[in-house]
């Protein structure tokens, strides 16, 4: 009996293990001298949502350019799936298209809709017939039936709000397994808006979402996780629902309050 | 006020576009078919020759200067966009802003003690390529360097978030919106090689003896230093007139260059 209950315990045990996609151990991180993440340590779980809120300047956005290694020169530990970023397998190129960022202002390539989603595949995909995933893509960025019947016109045409979708397609297109966004709606319409957060949602349900916001309202929208950070620090994360309605720490309280914190 | 300031800003107009006329209405009427390729029996000396291989001199100049200084410029931008920090970068610019002042005779007295005495090149086309290359090379560069900076900074992090390598960056984000500044640049690179006359006057060219070069380490002749020779010949009437329409026909090279540089400029603004 006691060895049965031994090994339930284990298998639920590497279950949760299993089921973390990213860990955060430790990440400092420095910007021409000025210290933007102070030992930060958080977890992703496989699938869902999770919202990054705090403060203008508390360190999401590094956060985010860390777990996609477009800030290298950072301390601790980072591992996706239990395997160090430092140490992935084909290269911080190959770790790029696993884990798929997406900016604040969108940045579509001056070539056409259907070139921009398939602008970051390899070229040797880039020559074969993309028709079938150009759509699928596009469609999961909730953005097929306004581009359908313009697939070859130019990107930049499009809506700041479209342009953002586009983005996300293009993001998609390479079929990351964690997707980082970076205040993706900050810019856009509440139709926009709208369509990006229903998106989201989908998505959550096959890959692991991080989304930066300063919106409160969307952070709850979004449900899933949340996870506080001021001044370069995690002060504290949990379940979306538990976190709002119930916040532990002092900080957490009069930053939903008053959207300002105070953590030094 | 508005009068005043427009009264007195309308020499700023007028006094380069009144040398532009006068220089085209004396030269016009010397220019001819016959001076261009066959040169006349009525002068003296370098007056009675054809100005083709000055023209030819000029050009395979220029386009030796380019062909050195462009990749060299090039690779300097691209360090600068790449990994040049924001000192490094300012330090660039005013490095070469500083060497843009540097008055040209300096560059060609550079050139002969270096070029034509040390390194035993001679009076060569080399010795006058390399000194005009060393000239454009500044403002070829900042070009360049301007031209990958009008790139929106977030086009290059999202190439790089979606696993695109530096080739990739450089070849597919950066050339397709940057070649026509870049290419802006080079041709005023090239009218401004055809422009300079006293970094080759000590380097490269000659008065007479030579129609066309034997090899890169010959002499050459060129329209700058043509002019330059037929202008000091002050008592002989021809020549003054076939220094005017030496003239002519280096402003229009040098105005073909320029203007097909801010016509690609608007393009490029357009776009």
């Amino acid at each position: 009996m006691k060895i049965l209950q031994q090994e339930q315990m284990r298998e639920a045990t590497d279950d949760v293990i299993q089921s973390v996609e990213l860990s955060v151990q430790g990440l400092s991180l420095g910007l021409s001298g000025k210290p933007i993440l102070k030992a930060i340590s958080c977890q992703l779980f496989h699938t869902g949502i999770t919202s990054l809120i705090g403060p203008s300047g508390a360190g999401k956005s590094s956060l985010l350019r860390c777990l996609n290694m477009l800030y290298d020169d950072w301390q601790g530990e980072i591992a996706i799936e239990g395997k160090s970023i430092r140490a992935w397998q084909g290269g911080v190129d190959a770790l790029r298209q696993h884990v798929g960022l997406i900016a604040q202002k969108p940045a579509v390539f001056p070539v056409s809709i259907y070139e921009n989603v398939i602008f970051g595949m390899p070229k040797k995909a880039r020559k074969q017939n993309q028709d079938a995933w150009v759509e699928q893509c596009l469609k999961q960025a909730a953005l097929w039936d306004e581009v359908k019947a313009r697939l070859h016109e130019p990107a930049s045409a499009l809506s700041i709000g479209q342009q953002q979708r586009l983005c996300l397609a293009r993001a998609l297109a390479l079929k990351p397994k964690i997707l980082l966004l970076d205040e993706p709606t900050a810019s856009l319409d509440p139709r926009s808006k709208q369509l990006i957060e229903a998106s989201l949602h989908q998505l959550s349900a096959s890959i692991t979402v991080l989304c930066v916001t300063h919106d409160l309202e969307q952070a709850q929208r979004l449900q899933g996780q949340v996870i506080f950070m001021c001044d370069g620090k995690v002060i504290e994360s949990g379940d979306a629902d538990a976190f709002f309605q119930h916040p532990e720490r002092m900080e957490t309280r009069e930053f939903l309050r008053w959207s300002v914190c105070d953590c030094d | 006020m508005k009068a005043v300031i427009i009264i007195v800003a309308l020499p700023a107009l007028f006094l380069p576009l009144g040398c532009l006329l006068y220089i085209f209405m004396q030269g016009w009427s010397a220019l001819s078919w016959d001076l261009l390729w066959h040169g006349s029996g009525s002068g003296v000396g370098m007056a009675m020759q054809a100005i083709w291989p000055q023209i030819l001199g000029s050009l395979l100049m220029m386009l030796l200067a380019c062909m050195m200084a462009a990749p060299i410029a090039l690779a300097l931008a691209l360090f600068s966009a790449l990994w040049a920090s924001g000192k490094q970068k300012y330090g660039l610019m005013v490095f070469l802003q500083t060497l843009q002042g540097i008055p040209p005779i300096v560059y060609g007295l550079c050139g002969l003690v270096v070029m034509v005495h040390l390194l035993h090149w001679g009076i060569s086309l080399m010795a006058g390529g390399v000194i005009l290359a060393v000239v454009i090379l500044p403002l070829l560069s900042s070009n360049m360097i301007h031209a990958l900076e009008r790139i929106p900074a977030e086009q290059s992090e999202s190439a790089q978030a979606l696993g695109l390598r530096v080739e990739g960056l450089v070849w597919r984000v950066w050339m397709p919106q940057a070649w026509k500044g870049m290419l802006t640049g080079l041709l005023l690179g090239m009218a401004r090689s055809l422009s300079e006359t006293a970094p080759i006057l000590f380097t490269a060219t000659v008065f007479s003896g030579v129609m066309w070069p034997d090899s890169i380490f010959s002499p050459v002749t060129s329209l700058q230093t043509h002019i330059f020779y037929l202008a000091q010949e002050g008592s002989n009437a021809y020549a003054i007139d076939v220094a005017w329409a030496s003239a002519v026909v280096l402003l229009g090279l040098i105005l073909l260059f320029s203007l097909t540089a801010n016509w690609l400029r608007r393009i490029e603004v357009k776009a």
